[in-house]
């Protein structure tokens, strides 16, 4: 069919566009790592004892580990020697009091992504929406800081929360997901050098959308992120995290890991656009995003959802997680993951159903285009305990073109006999009746696709923040760009 | 050394470079082999065994019956003119040309998926089993009926070669009646040849001490159609690969499946489906029913290859836990590297249906025996297929004496 052969032609061709190198002199440390390297990070940012001693102990956890080769992606093994562990944009060591004293350079950057921080803050009182944009490692400027703090919410790089709510930090890093839970984790436990740090105090509904964008810019840099949200008791709040990477011909690493801890009756909004560089037409380049995400419901009626919108990188090892601890817990997960070329995402989820009455939902559509390879994995666990748990399951996947491939592997386990499970999944290309259907009525080869595939992510898409919707939707216009024109 | 010998030898080299598989295995995830491991060789016990009244009884049909994994002629009843033979037979008169050919039925294909040490065991060590070759165009009038019983481990392989045009049914029957643990080990090979069809039934019915691990390998030729029916009522431990080749266009398979399960038996059904033609189609029905501490495993695998063209494929897996300490884990996958697809599946676990318990209950049928009903209806659903009526009552029976049940259902079923 003429049309799909198009659209994956395009697919095929699209340019990342927002492919540019910011040119800041970075003091960037030498590749290697060692536990001298990890020592000079926490110097650098001048970390208390335990936090050393916590980096130093999940290191030499890290070296007993072996990189897992379950997912369904083929990559060449990253050097861990080669990478250099630590880089901040220089002008940042004096700390911008504000957006005026930041590098004019940087503000430029944020202008190309169409996120421009002066126009932000101009706009807040309509948009409503910090950023706290994280430029390679170290956070430059924070907005909305002084009306979050009336509001007693906590949002600042976790690096400044070290040193001002440490008591906070060392009780809940790690806890969530633990120093040795995985290659990867154990990796950014031993390296990380920044993310956000977001604490909801009791009752208290967060003011704004909380949002960080995220960007890879010096060569070589692995990013390794650590984010950690606590909402207590009654609270509720909304984070936003997205990212774009310059275009450029060597992998980089990305291990980020986030936790999420949610108390009695709070809750937990989590969106994702993930826009990474996902390497040139024929594999060469990208980002290989290896994220550990999880969050715990540890309270009653205590609520979280996951929404992602997973375009780039090239090779994404992501299952965004929830534990359901709490009594009458309730865990979402919603996504859409575009791979085209050759890229290659193995995404999913996990719901663990542990307190009675936890509910979960998990929808995800896959689009596979070109050579690209596309994985559902996720796992329903229904726990002993879990009393009348209840999960509803559905992953799509469509497909264009014969050279790409989508993978579905749903793990189950059942232990309760009150649990409800049900699964759908269901894999095909766009319907030639459906195409009809359109055209027939008028639309164009081109829009009758475009409007298909925009109904095919509608489920998700209906769920992200307004602000965010329009962001993703003009993802996938770019995806599929070539199509209309 | 003849070929023969030295393929069966071949064979034993590869269990002992694959020994048996672990919980370390991603195919073995959630059953535990190890405890069969001292199994594998048969202990002799002086017991006889009767078979008389054993079996299907009234069933019209050709028999072979296999005790403790060896052909009883006596015991058989074999139709004329069709090719049907037990392979120690053919083994000891493997001469010439016909011993390449026989050692080709010793072979294991390393390449082919879920193969493991009991396969290769298998092949190694395998005391007997039948070999039916159907010509072209023939058809079998009645089912052949293969039933086994033992009551010591056992090693049995069969191969079933349907050719083109042929048709056939054949009723695999497993049945045990020692007090030991013991292991039966078996695998079948079916080959279908263009438009062959062949109905094939496995129904597993051992006793509580004895063990059951099997391989059933299929491939089909163009618009071949194969009809599966495997039910799971007996053994401690029961594990299960079929493996389905849709080697062919236009070739056609119908899997289905019923665990009924109680006390403290576990069943693994792994099921892999290969679309390597165009234009096949795939239909896979499982259903689970789990009682007491008993522990189910389904994991269903549908493998589109490249240019597999309008394939047609859907997988659909019901579960229901009748008690608290019962578990059930399926994984129902998909692996897809074509467009051209039209790819479904679906699992549900849960309770019965709050309409339909209501719609009972508003007739003035009491709510235990409403839930009776529809747990025995759920079951029954994958029997449906079943064209034998007399094979179907019987596994009806077989399953409805397994699940918990008063006597005001067994007198509104008649049974």
């Amino acid at each position: 069919m003429a049309t799909n052969e198009e659209i994956q032609q395009d697919l095929e061709k699209r340019e990342y566009d927002a492919g540019f190198i910011t040119d800041i002199e970075s003091d960037t440390l030498p590749p290697g790592l060692n536990e001298d390297t990890i020592r000079h990070i926490s110097a650098k940012k001048d970390e208390p004892q335990w936090l050393l001693d916590w980096r130093l102990e999940a290191y030499r956890h890290w070296l007993t580990m072996e990189e897992p080769t379950w997912a369904a992606v083929d990559y060449t093994p990253t050097d861990y020697q080669s990478i250099s562990y630590y880089s901040a944009p220089k002008s940042s060591d004096d700390g911008p009091d504000s957006l005026d004293e930041v590098d004019p350079k940087l503000l430029e950057t944020y202008e190309k992504l169409g996120i421009p921080l002066r126009e932000q803050e101009f706009l807040a009182g309509v948009k409503n929406i910090a950023v706290d944009a994280v430029f390679d490692s170290v956070s430059v400027a924070t907005t909305f800081k002084g009306k979050l703090q009336d509001a007693g919410v906590i949002f600042c790089p976790i690096s400044e929360a070290v040193h001002e709510y440490p008591e906070l930090v060392k009780q809940y890093l790690g806890t969530v997901v633990p120093q040795g839970d995985n290659f990867f984790a154990a990796l950014n436990s031993a390296v990380f050098t920044d993310g956000s740090f977001v604490y909801i105090p009791k009752g208290v509904r967060c003011p704004m959308e909380l949002s960080t964008y995220f960007r890879i810019n010096a060569l070589n840099t692995g990013q390794f992120e650590r984010t950690l949200i606590i909402a207590d008791e009654g609270s509720h709040v909304s984070y936003l995290e997205g990212c774009t990477a310059p275009m450029r011909d060597e992998n980089q690493l990305h291990a980020a890991v986030v936790e999420l801890v949610i108390l009695d009756d709070a809750e937990i909004k989590y969106a994702t656009v993930q826009n990474w560089y996902p390497g040139d037409e024929n594999g060469v380049g990208g980002i290989y995003n290896f994220v550990t995400k999880r969050a715990e419901c540890r309270g009653v009626r205590s609520k979280v959802s996951w929404t992602q919108v997973e375009t780039g990188s090239a090779i994404t090892w992501k299952y965004p997680s929830c534990v359901l601890i709490g009594d009458n817990s309730v865990g979402k997960f919603f996504s859409v993951a575009v791979t085209t070329n050759c890229q290659q995402a193995d995404t999913g989820t996990k719901m663990i159903h542990l307190g009675k009455n936890t509910k979960s939902t998990i929808i995800s559509k896959g689009i596979s285009a070109g050579r690209a390879q596309q994985s559902y994995r996720g796992l329903v666990r229904m726990g002993k305990g879990a009393e009348n748990a209840r999960n509803f399951t559905q992953c799509d996947s469509l497909l264009l073109g014969d050279k790409c491939g989508a993978h579905t592997f749903p793990y189950v386990e059942v232990k309760n006999a009150t649990a409800t499970l049900e699964h759908e999944a269901t894999t095909s290309k766009i319907g030639e009746d459906q195409l009809f259907y359109c055209q027939q009525r008028g639309l164009s080869e081109e829009d009758a696709v475009n409007m298909i595939v925009n109904g095919f992510c509608k489920d998700v898409f209906d769920e992200l923040p307004m602000e965010f919707a329009v962001e993703a939707n003009r993802l996938m216009e770019v995806s599929l760009e070539g199509s209309v024109g | 050394m003849s070929v023969l010998t030295q393929t069966r030898q071949d064979a034993l080299n590869l269990f002992e470079k694959l020994g048996l598989p672990t919980q370390r295995d991603e195919d073995w995830k959630y059953t535990d082999a190890s405890r069969l491991k001292d199994l594998l060789e048969p202990t002799p016990v002086d017991e006889n065994i009767h078979i008389k009244d054993m079996g299907i009884t009234g069933l019209d049909a050709y028999r072979m019956v296999f005790i403790n994994g060896l052909f009883a002629e006596a015991e058989s009843n074999l139709p004329e003119g069709v090719s049907i033979l037990s392979l120690a037979e053919l083994e000891k008169n493997s001469v010439g040309d016909d011993a390449e050919g026989i050692a080709k039925l010793f072979t294991v294909d390393t390449q082919a998926p879920l193969i493991n040490g009991f396969n290769a065991y298998n092949a190694a060590k395998a005391s007997d089993g039948a070999v039916i070759i159907l010509a072209d165009h023939a058809i079998l009038t009645k089912p052949l009926y293969i039933l086994h019983i033992s009551n010591q481990s056992n090693v049995i392989r069969h191969s079933f070669m349907i050719g083109q045009h042929a048709q056939a049914e054949i009723i695999e029957h497993f049945i045990s009646t020692g007090d030991n643990k013991a292991l039966s080990n078996s695998c079948s090979f079916v080959a279908l040849k263009a438009e062959a069809h062949l109905e094939h039934s496995r129904i597993q019915q051992e006793g509580d001490k004895q063990s059951h691990v099997a391989r059933v390998q299929v491939k089909q030729c163009k618009k071949s159609s194969y009809t599966f029916h495997g039910v799971e009522l007996g053994a401690a431990l029961s594990r299960t690969d079929l493996v389905v080749n849709l080697h062919g266009e236009g070739a056609s398979c119908d899997l289905n499946g019923l665990f009924v399960l109680g006390g403290r038996q576990h069943a693994d059904h792994h099921t892999r489906i290969d679309h390597k033609a165009p234009h096949c189609t795939s239909r896979e029905l499982y259903r689970t029913v789990l009682d007491g501490r008993s522990h189910g495993v389904f994991n269903g695998k549908v493998l589109v290859h490249e240019g597999a063209i309008k394939t047609d494929s859907n997988m659909s897996n019901g579960n229901i836990l009748l008690s608290k300490n019962a578990e059930i884990d399926t994984k129902p996958e998909l692996e897809i590297y074509n467009d051209d697809v039209k790819c479904a599946h679906g699992a549900t676990i849960g309770q019965l249906d709050d309409k339909q318990l209501f719609y009972l209950r508003s007739r003035g049928i009491s709510a235990e025996a409403a839930q009776e009903l529809l747990t025995f209806a759920f079951a029954d659903e994958v029997l449906v297929a079943m064209r034998n009526q007399t094979v179907r009552s019987y596994v009806e029976k077989a399953a409805f004496a397994k699940l918990p049940h008063s006597d005001d259902l067994e007198e509104m079923l008649g049974s």
